[in-house]
């Protein structure tokens, strides 16, 4: 008997013996009704984007929040160049430069919340990749030395600093996975209270499903790469970037004046 | 440094790590920590009903099993998911190493997963003559150094930063250093060599979702990420209790796991995937393969054991544990330790005594019972696997003796009676001896009082002393 079948019958005939220890006999499946909220956030949206803020820092992330379109363009642009000169002035050598240090990994502005953005980094001699198959030996080096990426966010929670992060067709995972620093463009409609609320509206909407399983690759983030397995001592970005700042903006406003 | 060797008798084992001075410290300075960051994060929240919503979605799972695993798979195939069913470890083994030779793999990384520490599957890999290299920071350095995990979420707990300081600079070749940030980068640097060399990743899993058909596995520093998006293989070694039914179930499995385990709110990466790359995608793996394994765990349920199924590997019980906080880990000699470890590894184990005396390496004082997030009563099993083990007669023959013995004193008063006075003078004989306490007694008793010492029986029985003192108290 294949594995598979055997596996489920042996498993169909142990649930079904009276005597069995456990689990038992009669479970209830957990209902929406039913379901607690683990944590808890609330205010106003930019009550909320305060509180993501502040639990994004405590996860040693950074955060600025900004009231138009046209500043965040200019946060993000400026975070990007304060970022290679901090790199630079970090570097104990003659020559400090180095491979990949104005090369920028970003989403397609299509799945952007901001435009111009490549454009502008342009004009300042940043190199930006939209990469478009990592699998090509060429491009996965150059993707490789790459120091920051940007991205937007599927959605995120004000109670614990969470983003989420689908892959798409845009939307490559490297972007915010393998560069050192990743800057996050949030747009203020994206902040939801908590994963529950924000599972509830996708539920409700019919898309919650459909969207893990289209995007093939769901992150959920929470603050920049970390670990303590050296004695318990913190240490930041061991795979993932080591610095995460996130430019929290009111596409709210903007979306109600056209 | 304790030598660690897995095969020694248990007695050894233990004798070994009570003989390393650094161990207890690390181990205490690591699981206090972790259990302080606990208890902050499940009193700031409803913790209870977190731990009772858990434990109801969990037991209805193992109740309607089969079903899940069915909606599970065809989820998983519907997404393009290669699914693999698989008995034991080594079926679950030739599969992983077939799927590799397949493809032509040199190197593969891994996240850190204790289904594949099960099966060794590093062993049967390399056996075959694939790299494997391990990607979290501390199963890295326990890689490097040779020796098994002795955590089930902090892997390296027992070293101190000396020792993962010399061994960076013995097989690393990195010049010797105790900052922790150096060490750390230079790990970053050869992993990312890894991450965009390997053909093939290779994960556990926390949790999968039968409605999406989508793996989830979680990690603080990014591997789980790298090794489920870098290469253009992935595979997932599942245990067949892993499944969740929704969404929803899935993130309360998580914040259950990450509030009992690291006290964290979220871990800092959760990594979804639901299927190979779109051919539209610009990055992640072009083929996904999950494999289904029992390994035990139908077994664990049938002997009665299925309780410890729920389990979602925390490592809560093993912090807040006093014999675990003392001989660590690898005194365990099996792949998981601490209380669960002491009821999973005998039951999961073919012969139930394999691992006959972990059951006893534990006190019963139920401390890991009430930090487990799904409520497994782990003394209850314990003392159910020690009933089990002696119907097994897996105890010594000279205890099956005497518990016979003793079954058919205490149903007679007068041998009953007798035997106690026999006990008494026997004891108190031996205790002048030795100044008090009894510190040697004859074989077989002597197993006893090798370790500690033993209290001599009272002169007078109780029922002597009571007779006496109702005779004093009528003549008042």
């Amino acid at each position: 008997m294949p594995a598979r079948d055997d596996i489920l019958n042996r498993l169909r005939t142990a649930l079904r013996q009276p005597e069995l220890r456990f689990p038992p006999p009669e479970t209830h499946r957990l209902t929406a009704d039913d379901r607690m909220t683990v944590g808890t956030a609330e205010g106003d949206r930019w009550a909320l984007a305060r509180r993501f803020g502040a639990e994004l820092e405590t996860l040693h992330g950074t955060f600025e929040i900004v009231e138009t379109l046209a500043e965040a363009r200019m946060a993000a642009i400026g975070r990007l160049q304060m970022w290679v000169a901090e790199e630079l002035a970090g570097r104990r050598t003659e020559r400090p430069e180095q491979p990949g240090d104005r090369d920028i990994l970003i989403w397609s502005p299509d799945a952007l919340p901001i435009d111009g953005l490549t454009p502008a980094l342009s004009d300042l001699e940043f190199r930006v990749i939209e990469p478009q198959n990592l699998h090509d030996p060429d491009e996965r080096e150059r993707v490789r030395y790459a120091r920051a990426g940007i991205t937007g966010v599927d959605a995120a929670f004000a109670a614990t600093g969470t983003v989420v992060l689908g892959a798409g067709p845009h939307k490559s995972r490297a972007a915010s996975l393998t560069p050192f620093r990743h800057l996050l463009l949030v747009p203020i409609s994206r902040i939801f209270p908590t994963a529950e609320a924000w599972m509830a509206k996708m539920r409700q909407d019919g898309t919650l499903t459909d969207f893990l399983r289209e995007s093939r690759n769901v992150a959920l983030v929470s603050g920049p790469s970390k670990s303590a397995d050296l004695e318990g001592i913190l240490t930041m970005g061991v795979h993932g970037p080591k610095i995460l700042h996130a430019v929290i903006f009111d596409d709210i406003e903007a979306m109600i004046r056209g | 440094m304790a030598v660690i060797n897995l095969e020694a008798p248990f007695k050894e084992r233990v004798a070994n790590a009570l003989g390393d001075s650094h161990l207890a410290p690390a181990v205490v300075r690591a699981t206090d920590r972790m259990l302080q960051a606990r208890h902050k994060a499940m009193n700031s929240i409803d913790g209870e009903g977190l731990r009772t919503q858990t434990r109801q979605m969990k037991e209805d799972v193992l109740r309607h099993l089969p079903d899940y695993l069915e909606q599970l798979e065809r989820n998983f195939q519907a997404n393009g998911i290669v699914v693999h069913w698989a008995r034991d470890g080594v079926e679950a083994g030739e599969i992983v190493r077939g799927i590799g030779l397949q493809n032509g793999a040199k190197t593969v990384v891994k996240s850190k997963s204790m289904a594949t520490e099960e099966i060794h599957l590093n062993h049967v890999l390399e056996q075959a003559g694939l790299k494997v290299v391990e990607t979290d920071l501390g199963e890295y350095i326990i890689q490097l150094a040779g020796e098994p995990p002795s955590h089930i979420v902090a892997p390296v707990i027992h070293k101190r930063l000396e020792e993962i300081a010399e061994i960076f600079h013995e097989k690393l070749d990195m010049p010797r250093t105790m900052d922790p940030t150096e060490i750390t980068s230079a790990a970053r640097v050869r992993l990312r060599n890894e991450f965009f060399g390997a053909q093939m990743g290779v994960s556990g899993c926390n949790f999968a979702i039968a409605e999406t058909g989508t793996i989830c596995i979680v990690t603080n520093e990014g591997n789980g990420r790298m090794v489920s998006s870098m290469p253009k293989v992935y595979v997932v070694v599942m245990g067949i209790e892993k499944v969740v039914p929704t969404v929803e179930d899935a993130l309360l499995q998580l914040q259950a796991l990450t509030r009992s385990s690291t006290g964290q709110q979220m871990t800092v990466y959760c990594s979804m995937t639901s299927g190979p790359r779109q051919p539209d995608q610009p990055d992640g793996p072009e083929q996904v393969h999950v494999v289904l394994m029992d390994n035990g765990r139908l077994q664990m349920l049938e002997r009665g054991y299925g309780e410890a199924l729920l389990c979602v590997r925390c490592g809560a019980c093993l912090n807040v544990c006093p014999v675990y906080q003392e001989i660590g880990g690898h005194a365990y000699g099996s792949t998981y330790n601490g209380p669960i470890g002491a009821v999973i590894s005998p039951a999961l184990a073919p012969e139930i005594a394999r691992f006959k005396e972990l059951p006893h390496a534990t006190t019963l004082c139920g401390a890991c019972r009430d930090v487990c997030p799904v409520k497994i009563d782990l003394p209850r099993l314990l003392v159910d696997l020690r009933s089990d083990l002696v119907e097994a007669k897996t105890n010594p023959r000279v205890e099956q003796l005497a518990i016979q013995g003793y079954v058919k004193a205490m149903s007679s008063r007068e041998m009953y009676e007798r035997g106690g006075k026999f006990a008494s003078v026997a004891s108190n004989l031996l205790a002048g001896l030795t100044g008090g306490e009894i510190k040697w007694m004859p074989p077989p008793l002597n197993g006893w009082t090798d370790h500690r010492d033993f209290p001599p029986f009272a002169k007078k029985s109780f029922r002597e002393w009571w007779e006496e003192r109702q005779k004093l108290r009528n003549r008042e």
